[in-house]
This record gives structure tokens, sequence and C-alpha cells, in this order.
């Protein structure tokens, strides 16, 4: 073909293209991160979880309201305080065609239980199996998990883990599971074009997911393209646009935007991510119980809630989340009042006001200084400081050593929505997660009472007065609970988000 | 040209070499922050758990051996393991390195394109309307903070006018088998117009903000060496033989005066490189420089420190493929 | 007989008998009505700097979050107590651009400062000494320069955490090699020449030479190369400002309003647009100076 003549059919291809060429049956996601890696077991990493999840099952997965059902499995009962038997599903096959057995799973959770089982590596996710000891195979569909000790949120925590195939594992290596899909999801992976894009497309051979997720069947779109756009501007434009059909982490700022348009609605959920600041127990002002709550009284939540939020976030006053197992609905409220707040100051030897330092990482440049701005009022100064968070978890998750500054605006996640994912770190005497120094061996006791209790109602009732103590003592300012935001189009129907910020694209359609 | 200096130049690479992988690691060893911590964050961990991850990432050695470690393990090509990607930080590179030379050698041949014609043409008609609105322009684009400029058009071409892509590389309709890694250049060989249009569309933004300060550079270096060739003797000995003014510059001007053009140009090429980074997290574009970023706010050492051997390889063999275009384009010179 | 942006012509300018080489280049960078213009931006910025209390219309750091995100005056809501608008928190930002000149402006030239000083001695002495001395700062200018300027800075800042001198260091620490360069180069041109050759027959000591002969000739090209690298460093820290590793809140940085504003872009362009076009007016302005400068300062022009 002559030059001139390629030039014209470029020419031509050029105007063809123009309205983009998409399968119309194409769902896509504006995420706001890439995958690390698309192994299972060979992350810590919640974004890589949500797209591995789509093609990955798991023995039991969660809904929309954050129940544990089962998925793989049929269905599981509790032997005794340290067995759980697990009944899998007949005819469940892999994408390579293989079908799933009790070997799979044996093969699954000894990878990510044992040192060194994952290609001379140790899984990062072992720990979120407690004393997972062994997995016993019982017959070609039953297998029982063996606990080293009683373990009552065992249920809530196998939701996190995938299942992986034995075969297909040993053929490619672990080196090879970095990049290469096999597995029993609803989807089946096209290519990761890494730091641009995950693309999937429809497993025809799907068993049809977990019974308790209506509707039960192959997945409703022929492809899911999770689009990596982690600028806020770009990805709300992208969804503005219709390039994309849902972005996640949609800044408050622009749900406004998102509303007005014709083709776009905003759809949140009750996050798992409580925010507070965390004040120095051991030394400096906040050593004094009056100046922490004196700060508590200062500050405005709900103007920041409002303002910087857009409403769309709930109080808290202890650290668990509204809908978190054994929250303490009865908490007692520091009010905003900024006469209380002086006269505490005042009692406390800070008549004419005090001066503090707030370290906040850049993501929360603008609530830290919202936050300065409010209790400015009060005759508090606050100085923001920026830092990486890498730098400021060192100073302040000492484990029991002198905490380095005063203030500190984090927030910490709970994905499973069980107590001790997140108040053991953060408020147990030397925990990795205490930034505040706070010791309490009363809450502690609690705390590890409630580890082991069997009992529901007894073990809610342990957190419950253990959130009530820890309280009292106001270690923290205790912030909010924000929503999770999603921006979708109103194309879309059959999905809505999670607590656990999953995307489970399933039964997602595109009209 | 001369063996020997080729050699001599190479082995000049070493002490660089060793010097910059010395100054990173004493940097990051000094650095604060715990890249276990970091990456376990939130996630519930044992004390057992952390010391086998800890274990697992070499990070338990004393640091002296860690560093005889990597530069024993980097001479035989091996950077370990990066710790967030799970995988050898040569083949974490390698993937998304291709984005990055992609997008500079676009912005290279941008700047070049428009920078070569109009310096000349400046120089030409020095002091001409032209020449004035080209040296204002050309000063704008080397005043621009390339963040903002890049948010600018993003704005403005992607979200405005909808005439292009919002972020990344290419569109997804298209699977082009990989031969060079370079989308465009793949598309080509593999006969896919569309997939060329898509990356096309795609490179366009983040490839004139990295290219239009290019451009303005290169272009005053244009200008000022073809005033300074057309000044010189040969060349009025040339007019006064009776040639026209074209013929002159075309045939005797040109290739003079474009040597300081190719030679900043091999330069700022280094640059264009490790200049990509905010371009690159502005524009979603998935590229070593937007990589390297994200791996120091989480200390992933191995990563950073190949990357950096990385840049510093890269500009010592770019600064030695400007000598050698210099001594090839000017004979008078030699090595 | 001068008109905009055209070269004088040489004869026609007089000479007064003993006025230096300096004097007389200075008057032709002033004949050039651009680069006077440029330049009173230049100093205009300078002056908004130093008097930033004066011509502020606010506090800069004053939140008000019932007043945020308010459009410039002359758009639907706005407010002409608030020209320019309000950003996330209430603040005004014609106010905080006009403080945030004082971060840049300041931050440049305490980075030229510094890496000029150190680059110079460091020149002067590799150029001059010669020896084991020329070769240890040589390759000390080839690994620094291999290094991506970013890297460096960025972990130079998280090591020694952030805060205006830090950023001063982390800046300073490769910008240094460039006039090393240029004068290392200019010092081996000068070695010999005639008036070196009299001072070390007359015995003078080398520091003398290096100080007192060599110096004094090669500033001009060090002058040239410190102004155009000035805007370069200005747009150096507004980038690293923008990565979030500049000046702390709640100061205000131009680069660092860019940053934050551009989660904004969408609806409210103007928290971007404004810091980052006064990052191009600042830097622009101080190009044309130099330009004009090496114009004045260039044999070659003056034909």
């Amino acid at each position: 073909m002559t030059f001139k003549k390629t030039l014209i059919m470029l020419g031509v291809a050029g105007a063809m293209a123009l309205p983009t060429l998409a399968f119309s049956q194409e769902l896509r996601i504006g995420f706001s991160a890439d995958a690390l890696v698309l192994d299972p077991a060979n992350h810590r990493n919640r974004a890589t979880e949500t797209i591995i999840r789509n093609m990955y099952d798991g023995l039991v997965t969660r809904d929309s309201g954050m129940t544990v059902l089962p998925e793989l499995a049929e269905s599981w009962t509790q032997i005794d305080a340290t067995t759980y038997e697990f009944k899998l599903r007949a005819g469940v096959t892999f994408h390579d065609g293989s079908p799933l057995t009790s070997e799979d799973i044996k093969f699954t959770f000894d990878r990510l239980t044992k040192e060194n089982a994952m290609g001379g590596q140790t899984s990062p996710r072992q720990s979120l199996l407690g004393p997972l000891k062994e997995v016993q195979i019982v017959d070609d569909l039953t297998v029982r998990l063996i606990l080293e000790t009683p373990w009552p949120i065992l249920p809530a925590m196998l939701p996190f883990q995938e299942v992986v195939s034995k075969s297909f594992v040993e053929s490619v290596g672990t080196d090879g599971m970095t990049d290469q899909v096999n597995g029993t999801g609803p989807f089946k992976l096209v290519e990761w074009r890494k730091g641009d894009s995950v693309i999937m497309e429809r497993y025809d051979g799907y068993y049809g997911g977990a019974a308790g997720i209506e509707p039960v069947g192959n997945a409703c779109v022929q492809r899911v393209i999770f689009k990596v756009i982690p600028e806020n501007a770009s990805r709300v434009a992208a969804l503005l646009a219709g390039d994309v059909h849902i972005i996640d982490n949609l800044p408050p700022h622009m749900v406004k935007q998102v509303e007005a348009n014709p083709d776009t609605r905003v759809m949140a959920v009750n996050g798992t991510r409580s925010t507070y600041v965390a004040l120095n127990n051991q030394s400096g002002p906040f050593a004094d119980i009056r100046v922490r709550q004196a700060f508590a009284h200062a500050l405005d939540r709900q103007l920041i809630v409002d303002k910087i939020l857009g409403g769309n976030a709930t109080l808290i006053n202890g650290i668990l989340s509204p809908d978190a197992f054994g929250k303490n609905q009865n908490l007692p409220v520091l009010e905003f009042d900024l006469d209380k707040a002086k006269a505490l100051l005042a009692e406390a030897g800070y008549p004419d006001g005090i001066s503090v330092t707030l370290d906040v990482t850049g993501s929360d440049k603008e609530t830290g200084e919202a936050i300065a701005a409010v209790l400015s009022k009060a005759g508090i100064q606050v100085s923001v400081v920026v830092g990486e968070s890498s730098m400021l978890s060192t100073r302040f998750r000492t484990k029991g050593e002198p905490i380095d500054g005063e203030m500190y605006l984090t927030s910490w996640g709970n994905g499973s929505m069980d107590p001790v994912g997140i108040f053991e770190p953060t408020h147990r005497t030397a925990d990795r997660g205490n930034s505040s120094g706070y010791a309490n061996a009363a809450v502690d006791a609690l705390l590890d009472a409630a580890g082991v209790e069997t009992d529901r109602a007894k073990r809610a009732a342990l957190y419950s007065e253990a959130e009530a103590l820890a309280a009292a003592d106001t270690p923290f300012l205790y912030l909010w609970v924000a929503q999770d935001l999603y921006g979708v189009s109103n194309r879309l129907s059959g999905w809505s988000p999670i607590p656990d910020s999953r995307i489970n694209l399933h039964d997602a359609c595109l009209n | 040209m001369n063996l020997g200096k080729f050699v001599e130049r190479l082995l000049q690479l070493i002490p660089v070499l060793f010097g910059v992988s010395t100054i990173v690691f004493v940097m990051m060893l000094f650095t604060p922050g715990d890249p276990v911590d970091i990456m376990l964050g939130d996630q519930h961990v044992t004390e057992q758990m952390e010391r086998a991850l800890r274990h697992d990432m070499g990070l338990d050695l004393p640091p002296v051996e860690r560093f005889f470690k990597f530069l024993g393990n980097a001479a035989k090509g091996d950077f370990g393991l990066s710790y967030y990607h799970r995988a050898p930080v040569a083949e974490v590179i390698a993937s998304r390195l291709p984005a990055t030379i992609e997008l500079s050698l676009v912005a290279l041949i941008i700047g070049l394109t428009i920078s070569i014609p109009l310096g000349v043409l400046a120089a030409v008609k020095k002091n001409s309307m032209f020449d004035r609105i080209a040296t204002v322009t050309s000063l704008f684009g080397i005043s621009m903070p390339g963040f903002w400029f890049g948010i600018l058009l993003l704005i403005l071409f992607a979200v405005n006018l909808h005439w292009l892509p919002v972020a990344g590389r290419s569109g997804f309709s298209f699977e082009v088998e990989p031969i060079t890694h370079l989308l465009l250049v793949d598309s080509l060989l593999r006969g896919r117009p569309d997939a060329f249009w898509d990356a096309l569309k795609h490179i366009t933004l983040p490839a004139i903000t990295l290219g239009l300060p290019l451009a303005s550079i290169l272009m005053r270096v244009t200008r000022a060496s073809m005033l300074d060739v057309l000044d010189r003797d040969y060349i009025t000995f040339a007019e006064a033989k009776g040639l026209s003014r074209m013929k002159v510059i075309g045939k005797h001007a040109l290739k003079n005066a474009l040597i300081p053009t190719v030679t900043v140009a091999a330069l700022q090429a280094g640059s264009l490189l490790g200049g990509s980074m905010v371009v690159e997290t502005v524009f979603g574009w998935p590229g070593l420089g937007r990589l390297v970023v994200e791996s120091i706010f989480v200390r992933n050492y191995p990563l950073i420190q190949a990357a950096v051997l990385f840049y510093a390889f890269t500009y010592v063999m770019l600064n030695f493929v400007a000598d050698i275009l210099y001594t090839v384009l000017n004979p008078r010179v030699k090595l | 007989m001068t008109d905009i942006g055209s070269t004088p012509d040489m004869n026609k300018l007089n000479t007064v008998a003993g006025e230096t080489l300096f004097k007389r280049n200075m008057k032709l960078f002033a004949s050039s009505k651009l680069s006077l213009f440029f330049s009173a931006m230049a100093i205009g910025f300078i002056l908004m700097a130093l008097g930033a209390p004066l011509f502020a219309p606010h506090d800069p750091n004053e939140a008000d979050l019932f007043l945020r995100l308010l459009p410039p005056a002359w758009m639907e809501g706005g407010d002409w107590s608030y020209v320019l608008g309000t950003d996330a928190l209430g603040r005004d930002v014609l106010s905080r651009i006009i403080y945030g000149s004082r971060g840049s402006i300041f931050i440049g030239a305490c980075v030229i400062l510094v890496a000029t000083t150190v680059g110079v001695l460091a020149g002067l002495a590799a150029g001059y000494l010669g020896g084991w001395v020329d070769v240890v700062i040589s390759r000390l200018v080839d690994i620094l320069l291999g290094f991506p300027y970013l890297i460096f800075a960025i972990a130079l800042i998280a090591m020694s955490g952030p805060g205006l001198q830090n950023i001063i260091f982390a800046l300073a620490y490769k910008e240094w090699v460039i006039p090393c360069r240029v004068v290392r180069g200019e010092t081996l041109a000068t070695r010999d020449v005639e008036y070196v050759e009299a001072a070390r027959a007359m015995g003078a000591s080398k520091r003398y030479i290096m100080l007192k002969e060599i110096l004094p000739n090669i500033l001009s090209p060090v002058m040239v190369v410190s102004t155009v690298r000035m805007a370069h460093v200005i747009i150096l820290e507004a980038s690293l400002s923008f990565l979030g590793l500049g000046v702390q809140p709640p100061t205000a940085s131009w680069g660092s309003m860019v940053a934050d504003g551009r989660s904004y872009m969408l609806d409210e362009w103007w928290l971007s647009t404004f810091p980052g076009l006064a990052i191009l007016l600042l830097v622009l302005s101080i190009n044309v100076v130099s330009q004009g400068l090496r114009d004045a300062f260039d044999p070659k022009f003056h034909d």
C-alpha cells in the first residue's frame, strides 16, 4: 500500500473511531488505585482485594448488609469450639474448566497459613486467619477447619480469603500467580495493563454465586474493566462524561455535581473507617483529662461534617462505628460547648488559651485545617503540620514507647465490622495501632475476655462496657465514621455499595 | 571514532553508579518510616507475623550487609523483590518503563518538530514581528509550571470539550500483541489503525504538556545557534558567490546550526524521563515516574534503589550519546 | 535610535572613558523596553512579597467555613471583598496569593544564593587548583547530575522533615552543580590569561588569584545563569509543594494552592488557576530579565 493510501486509511479509520468503540455490555469502573498483584494470598491491600474478588470466589462472602453467607461452601456447621465443618457445592469449576474439590480448599488455606508455603515466602494474609491450625479433608466436598484456640470471629474473617486452584498454582508457581488468574469467580481475566487497567470478561461456566445474593447465575455484563484513575477530578470527569459507570472515592464536594448531572447519581454506604484525633495521653498538655475534654467540647464536629464532608458522615462518641457488633448505643456525648471548653482549660491551667500541634497526612490536610479553624474560636491555637504517613506512624504508633507529638488526625478501618479489628489495636495498652499511649488495664481485661468469648450476647456486652470505660477517659477526640461515596451511571442497576468497600459486579447490569 | 574512548566512557559509569547507589541507600537508611508498618497499615497482626514479614523483606539484616547484598545482586541483575508488588523489581520496572519511554519519545518529537522550523525562521527573520512573537511564546513555554499547564489542558480538552480522554494510556477494546511495547508503533505494525488512534488520543495531552516546554528551550537554542551560524564567514562567502538565500540556509547553515539543538535535546531527554513524574500523576499515565513517586511514599526500597540506578545509567548514556552526535555532526571536533 | 527589542548600535552609544564593561552592558539592558517592563513586574512581585500585610485585603489564614468556595467577584455569587474568590476553607484567594509570593521568592532567592556561593567556590577550586580537587569535585558533580531531582528532594525532606530550611537545602543540594560547572569552565579558560600570569609572576597566592583576579571576570555568566536558574528553582519548589512536600500549612504556597485546588477543578476552577498564573508571571518576568541580561552581556549581539 502506498504511503498516501495508508494515510487516507488512517484518516478514515480515525474518523470512524471517534465515537469510542466499546462493547455495549462493557461495565467500566473508574477506580482510584491499581491492583498490586492478582494473587489472592500475596497482598494486604483493599483495592487489590476489590479487584481480585470479581475473579476469585471465597468459601463464604458478605452481602450488602454485611451478613456472612456461604459462597463456594454450601453450608457450614461448628462442631466444637475449635472445629468448623464446611460442605462444598458440587459442580463448581475454575476458569480453566477443572472442578473445585476439597483439595483446593486445603491447598488454599495451607498456602495462606503455613510458613514459607507461598513459593518460599509466608503469605502476608496469614494473620487474618488467626489461630487456624490445619485443614482436614473429610471427603471430596467436605473440609474441616481446625483452630488452635477458640476464635469466635472465624466466620467473620473468612470472607477475606479467596480460593485458588491447587493444580494451577503448582503449574505456574507463585511468580505466575502475580499476573495470571484461574479462579471460580463470575469473571475471568482478559488482560492486566499494569498501572492502567484490569480487563475481565464473563465466565460462562460460573456456578451461579452465593444463594443468598439474588440473582443467581452468570454475570449480567459481558466485560468488566477496572480503569485506574487516581486523580479525583479526572475520575469524576470520566463518570460525568459517561466514560465509566461507577467511581469509588467520590470526594464529598463533588456530590452535588454528580447529583445534578442527569445521567449520574450518588450512592452512599456507611463506611467502616472510624476517624479520630489521637491525643498524647502520656505526656504534654493532653496527659490531663480536663484538657482532653476541653478540646472535645471546643470542637464543633457537626459543622465540619456539614461543611467539609457535605453531611456524609455520622458522628461517633466511641471507637466503634454505629453498625458494628458490640456497639454501645448509649455513650455520653461531649457536646459542643465553647464556654465549658474554656472553663475546663482554665481549670487545667490554661486560662488564656493553649497552643498545640496537629499532625496530619497530606490527604487529611483539609480536615485538619478545618479542625484548627474551628478550635481557634475557643482560644486554641493549632498549627497543622503535614507529614508522611510512614513517618507519623513511627512517631505515634510506638507500642508503648514514648510518643513524639501531641495530636494526630488519623483513622482506622474495620473491614470485618468486628471490634477485634479496631478496638484492640487502637485502645489496648501498647498495641500496634495505639497512637495515644492510652493504657487502661480494665479495658485491656475486657478486650481480652471478649476475644475468646463464644457467647455472642456476652461478647457484645463486654465490648459495650469496654467502649463506655474508654469513652469516659476521652483518650481520643472521636470524630466520625464517613460514608463511602460512589458515583454511578443511571444506566447501572443491580449493584449497591457495601461497607467493606468491595465492588462485586456479578449482578450489576448496564441498561 | 575511538573504541578506547567508548570504553573509557563506560568505565566512568562505574563510579557514578556506585556513588548514586550509596547515596540513595544512605538516604533511605536515615529516612524514618518503616516499610513493614506501612505495608501492614491497619491490619490486625501479631508480633510473629510482623517478624516473618520483616525477614521476608530482608529487613532484619544490618544495613551494611544489606547494602553489599544489594550491590552484589545488582551486579548480577537481580534487584530484589518489590515489597508491594511481590515480584522482582526488574520486572515491575520493566513493565512500567515502555509507557514512560513512549511518552518521552513523543514529547521529544513534538519538541523537535515545533522548535526547529520555528527557531530557524525566527533567526532568519531576526527582529521581525514573527521573531518577537516566537521569542515571547518560548519564554512563556519555559515559564509555565508543568503541573498547572497539564491540569489546564486536562480541564479544557478532556473535561469541557471532551475531545480527548481523561486518563490512562489506552482504551479497552483493543488488544495489540506487543512487539516493541510502544503502543503507537505496535498498533501500526499489527495493522490496527483503530488502536493507533486510540493510543494517539491518550498520549496527546501528556505529551504536549511535556513537549511544549522542551520545544521552547530547543527553539531558543536553535535560534541562537542559527544566528551564530548565519553570521559566519563561509555563509557570507556563499552568498557572495551568488547562491540563493534559501539554498545557503538549507545546505550550509542548517546542518551546523542544528548541532547544539540536537545535543541539548539529548541532554534534555534525560530530564524528560525524570520530569515525567508530575505529568504522569496528573494524567494517570502508567509510567515509571508515577511508580517511583508512589514507591518513595511507601518506602519500597528495592524499587527506589533500582529506579535511581536506572535513571543515573540513562543520564550518563544520554550524555554520551550527545557527545557522539556532536562529533558525528561536526567532524571538526574530536571526541 | 533604540526601539523595542532591536539591538542598539554600539558605535552610537557613548562610552565614557573609564566606564567598566559591566556598567555599559547594564545600560544596554535598560534600553530594551521589554526588559524594563518585566523588570518592573519582577520588582513588583518582590514588593508584594515584602509588603504583603499592606496589600492583602484579608488574613490569608483566616478560615470561615460559612464562606467556602465563593467564586471570583465578577461571577455570580461572588463578593467584591473576596476579589478572586475563596478556597475550600473560606480563605481569601487573593490574600493567599499575595502572601504566597513570600514563600516562592524567598525560597528561590535563598536556594540560588546558597547554590551559587557553594558552586562558585567549588568551581573555582576545581578549575584553578586542578589535580585531585578537580577529580573529586567533578565526580561529585557527575553523580549528583545523574540523580532525578525529585527523588532527591523527596527523600531529603522525608529525612529531615518539612520546613523552610529543609526545603532550601533539599533544592540547593543539587542546584550548586550548575554554577559550579559554569565557573569551572570559565576558570579553566581564564587560568592562563595574561593578567593572571602577571599576578602569578608577582608571587600572588593561589587564593588571591582565584578570588581577586579570576572571579570578577567570570561574574557575568554566573549572574546570567543564576537568574535563569532562579526561575527554574521557583518552579521546582512549586512542584514539591504540589506533591505535598513544600511549605507547611497554613502558610500559603502557590504550588500547594494549585495542588489543593485540583480536586475542585471541575466547578471551582479559580482555586488552581490563579496561583498557577502567579507562578507563570513571576517566572516569566525573571526569564525575560535574564534573557535581557544575556543579550546585553553577550558581545555577539553588539555588532
